[in-house]
Parts: C-alpha cells; structure tokens; sequence
C-alpha cells in the first residue's frame, strides 16, 4: 500500500525534557493508526507536531511525497478534531463546519450543501442553528468532527476526542466513528490512552512510552503476541509469571512443563498468559491453587487466585457457572503454548 | 431550606448597594440639583441659567466637541496598537516575555509625568526636533497645536498598557484549542484575530474601550500642559469657571454634561460592536 504519511527521526525537545526521541512511523493510505500511551509519553505531541502545531525540534514529515514539516499548519489540509472539542463558541453549528470552506474559498451554494451533508453525516442537521454551548459534549464533537471532515482533509487528527465525554457516549461515538472513518476513507491518527478505544477503533497500534515507540501492530497482534511486557500489561490484564527457561520450553513454578511460543526472544521478563486464557474448575486440571477474592461483573467473572506462590488473575465469561467462593481449592489448567515477554530498553539516543 | 426574610436581604444587600447610594448617587444627584441653582447667595433659587450659558457660548460647546475629539482618538490610537499588540503576545511565550515587560513601563508613570515626557519629547526645540532637524525633517508641531496631537499622544501613552492589560488578559482566557482547530481549518494569523480572537474577546475589549474613554473624557493634566490655548476641553473650564471664577452652578452643568455624553457615546459604541457581533452569532429567539 501507498504510504501516505512519514515521520523520520523526529524530535521534540522541551525546555528540559525530550518530549518525542527520535520517532519513525509510516502511515499507509487509509489507514486508521492509533498512538497508545500512558499520559507524557509523547503521543499528544507527535499528533501535534505532524498537524503543525507543534514544530519539531528536528525530523522530517512528508506527506505523499512531500516534505510538510516547514509547513504552516493552514496550508497543510489536515483535519483536526480536540478533547476539548474546540469550536468555535460564537458561530453556530453551521458556521463553525463551514469555516474550513471559507478559508479555502469555497463558493457560497457549494459551502451550504457540503456542510449539509457533513451535518447529516454526523447526524445533527436538525441542529444547524443551534451555539455550541446549547448542545451535550457529544453533539459538540460530532460538530468538531463535521467540521475537520467537511474540508475533505489528507488526514484527519484525533486528540483523545472521547475523553471528555461519559462512558456511554463515549461507547456510542466510538462506533460511529468507526464507521464513519470505513465509510469515508481517510487516512487517520488517533491519540488515547485507553486501550480499549485503541483495540475497537485501530487498524493499527503504535504503543508509545518515555518519547519512543515500544512497538507497533494489529490489535490482534498486540494483544496475542506482544514482544515487550509494557505493552502485554499496557493492553487489557495480563498475568506474568517467571518460569526456568530451558531450549523452547519452560517448567512453571507447580512444575508442568509447556512449550515457549517465541523461544528466540532472549532476555525474558517472565511468561505471559491472559486471565481469559487459563481455565479454572472446581475439579480438573494441572495446578491446585486458592480462591483469594472473586468479582462478579456480569458478562465475565473475575478471580484472584494464589497458586505455587503466584498470584494469578482468572477471568471466565459470566453466567457459564455458578461463582466459586473465596477460599476454595480449584484446579488451574495453562495453554499448551505460552508467550515470553522481553523488557522495553529505551534505545540511547544522543543528547 | 428557610426562606430568607426581606429584611435580612436588604441588611445583606446593604454594604454594596449603600456603598453606591452614599457615595456615588447622591454626589451625582447633588452636581445634577445644583446645575440648576444660581451662583453665590442665589443659591436656593432654581434657574436654567447655568445650562443656557452652557448650551449657548461657542466657547463651551467648542469645548465640550474638543473633550470629545481628546476622548475618542486616544482611545482609538490606543485600541489600533492594543489589539495587535495582545494578539502578538499569545502566539508563544517569547513575545509573551518580551512585550509583556515592554509594555507595563508606562503603566507606573504617572500621568503628569507622561505629559512633561512628551513635552520634553515633542515641543518645539525638545529632543524629537533636535534629533531629526539634522536630518532635514521637520516635525509638525505636536505640542499645543489646535488638534491636540500632543495630548492624544500623551494619553495613549499612557492608556496602551492599561488596554493590552485587559485584553491580552481577555485573549489569553480563550482554549488555545480553538486557536489551533482554526489554523488547521486554513487560517492564518490576521483571520484568526478578526474572526477568532476579536469576537471572543470582545467584552474585554469594551471593559478597555470604557475605561480609557472615560478616563480621557476627563483628564484635565495632559490637555492643560499639552493641549492648545483655543479651544480649550470642558474639563479645564471647569477647574477655570469654578476656582478662579467661583461659578459652580455652571461647572456642575458642565459636569452633568460631560457624564450624559459619556453615556451616550458608550451606547452608540454598544449598539455599533452589538451588530458586528450579530452577523456571526445567530439571533437567540431563533435557536
């Protein structure tokens, strides 16, 4: 696939801080990319520099073949939807969409009908007339992302654009978003921290941390396969237990014996295995350990149990079984196959 | 929750609203009875005189146009350099730094200290000419001239920082967000100000507009020491008719009128920026 935009060695120094080390990304036409962090760890500002916002301290960005960085961010055609929503509070719905259109003067019959259909895209052209400050936080970034669409942008920007809203919005929106984003195309970037948003909304995952990207792939890859224990623990609840390495197989602490997946990563930070994945029953399986406490949560349930000295965390799906209680003996069964885990090293970057 | 007693309210409303009545309503009301009353021991009697003399003497009513005219261009002049000037100290903290320790130099000088500045400056043989005379440029005369150059560019002086105080404030108060949604959309820096940044900061800019037009609608220092002999603004006739004259019924008049223009023009002002502000607000009856 063609790659529509490049970031090369880029860098942003801050006062005393290296915000972003040195990042190489490579976003292919179409995609939807998402940058996964926890907060400083460089993703807001890698948005901010690739929009313009921000200047880089060094680096490149092309966009199709084009370097962009020395760029003003007006003259770039990015689309740019914020937290904080960002509209305009003293124009109405209908004019903040249609300001992109201004700018690029855009003819007046033209401008009504595109910003009609970007309003009934997002499913507020009942709501043309309406200020800002009369619609709910979900009216509000359904505009702000009219607005960063309606100017058929190269890429459009996301700045955790759900973070403000409460969780069933923010559920409700994330889907549309995703539909939306199928629907029209564009090639986009979308900063959160929230792996869950990362997991349903991506393409792609990028996991960044301290200005560096750990590593990057499908959600599925991510979540399955994670190279560095960062992102095993960064994405979804992961259990790691240290095990006695020998060739390709491993023997855990209760003593079975279970094949390594990966048994070329060296330097092992220990053994992955997700609560999901271990099986738990009052009478079979492999390790005996005990109920520690027990979280019903509807559709799953979830445990804390204490085996060979571990602690482990158990997740079975609801309503399969009755809950077992605190303090009872279970047996534990693993996967035939389990998952080595490496230590994310921060690569030595020249000050 | 108890309701709470007329009484109590008026004794809780009493600090602020008393505070008004004794010291600002009832001087006002004061000035306003005595504009009407004749001068020395007729000063029981009610009379028009005081306003007659006032609305029919050239002198007077050239002078109340020249209070206007020392209120209204400093005002503007400021506001030109203001606007820009608060709008250049939000693009990063570098001209932040810069122009936000430049500008409050003139905010410790007082006034009649900025008059002898610019008269020391200006006047006819004062630095300004001595430099530039060597050059062949001469300088209109700005001191004591008839358009009072001099005393509009004294109070702007003087009112600039004030100004960019309030609105780099007002500015500084709007989500640097929309600032940066706007720039993506495809718009540059002078668009953002006008359309962005001015109508957001808006109700600064009027606190700022009012009180540097009330402050030069009054000023009496810098037109006296820098102003022109003829016409002379309403504020030094006053200090005349009343301290060497001894006609306070007339300086009251003078007063009154001074306030009633004041408010008139700040009304034009609000309907004038009330419908700028309509063409991008919509109406609130229609939403």
């Amino acid at each position: 696939m063609e790659t529509t935009l490049s970031v090369r060695h880029l860098t942003k120094q801050f006062e005393s801080t290296r915000a972003l080390k040195g990042i190489n990304l490579e976003v292919p036409a179409g995609r939807f990319v998402t940058l996964l962090g926890p907060s400083g760890c460089g993703k807001t500002t890698l948005l901010r520099a690739i929009a313009g916002i921000t200047d880089p301290t060094a680096g490149e960005i092309w966009l199709a073949g084009r370097r962009i960085d020395a760029l003003a961010p007006e003259k770039r055609n990015f689309g740019m939807v914020f937290q904080t929503y960002a509209l305009f509070p003293h124009m109405n719905v209908e004019k903040n969409v249609a300001f992109g259109l201004e700018m690029r003067n855009v003819a007046k019959p033209e401008i009504a009908a595109r910003v009609a259909a970007a309003l009934e895209l997002v499913g507020l052209d009942q709501h043309a007339r309406r200020l800002p400050r009369q619609l709910s936080g979900g009216q509000q970034q359904r505009v702000a992302l009219a607005r960063a669409i309606v100017i058929e942008p190269d890429v459009l920007l996301f700045d955790e654009p759900l973070s403000n809203l409460d969780a069933k919005l923010r559920d409700s929106l994330r889907e549309d978003l995703r539909t939306m984003q199928r629907k029209l195309g564009i090639t986009s970037i979308y900063v959160t921290h929230d792996q869950s948003e990362a997991m349903a909304l991506a393409d792609e995952i990028v996991v960044m941390k301290d200005g560096e990207i750990v590593e990057r792939g499908t959600p599925v890859d991510l979540y399955r396969r994670p190279r560095f224990r960062f992102t095993a623990e960064f994405l979804g609840l992961t259990n790691v237990i240290e095990a006695d390495l020998s060739g390709s197989e491993c023997r855990l602490p209760w003593g079975a014996v279970r094949k390594i997946e990966n048994p070329a990563e060296r330097a092992s930070e220990g053994i992955a295995i997700r609560p999901e994945d271990i099986g738990i029953d009052a009478a079979k399986g492999e390790a005996d350990g005990v109920v520690e406490q027990s979280m019903f949560l509807g559709a799953s349930t979830h445990y804390w149990i204490s085996a060979a000295g571990q602690e482990l965390r158990v997740v079975t799906a609801g309503g399969q079984s009755d809950i077992l209680a605190t303090g009872q003996p279970v047996k534990l069964t693993l996967p035939p196959a389990l998952h080595l885990l490496k230590t994310f090293e921060p690569a030595e970057t020249p000050a | 929750m108890t309701p709470v007693r007329p009484t109590t309210l008026l004794l809780c409303l009493l600090p602020g609203v008393g505070y008004l009545l004794v010291f600002f309503g009832m001087p006002l009301v004061r000035v306003l009875v005595n504009s009407f009353s004749g001068r020395g021991p007729q000063t029981e009697v009610f009379t028009f005189t005081p306003w007659i003399t006032l609305l029919t003497t050239p002198v007077y009513l050239d002078g109340l146009r020249f209070s206007v005219w020392l209120a209204v261009a400093p005002t503007a002049l400021s506001l030109l350099i203001a606007l820009p000037l608060s709008a250049l100290m939000q693009a990063n903290e570098t001209s932040r730094r810069f122009f936000g320790s430049l500008y409050r130099i003139p905010l410790v000088v007082p006034g009649i200290v900025a008059a002898f500045l610019v008269l020391v400056m200006l006047d006819r043989g004062g630095m300004a000419s001595r430099i530039l005379t060597p050059l062949g440029i001469a300088l209109p005369r700005l001191v004591r001239d008839e358009w009072g150059l001099g005393a509009i560019i004294a109070s702007s002086w003087k009112n600039i920082p004030f100004m960019t105080l309030i609105i780099s404030g007002s500015m500084a108060a709007i989500n640097k967000d929309v600032l940066s949604a706007a720039r993506t959309l495809g718009a540059g820096r002078f668009t953002i100000l006008w359309r962005i940044q001015l109508p957001l900061a808006q109700p600064g800019i009027t606190a700022a507009v009012l009180l540097t037009f009330i402050s030069s609608l009054g000023s009496f220092v810098v037109p006296n020491l820098l102003g022109p002999s003829y016409p002379l603004p309403l504020s030094v006739h006053m200090y005349t008719e009343g301290f060497t004259k001894g006609n306070w019924p007339l300086v009251y008049a003078m007063g009154t009128l001074l306030s009633i223009v004041a408010v008139g023009v700040l009304l034009t002002y609000y309907a004038i920026i009330g419908s700028i502000g309509q063409s991008d607000a919509p109406k609130r009856a229609g939403a």
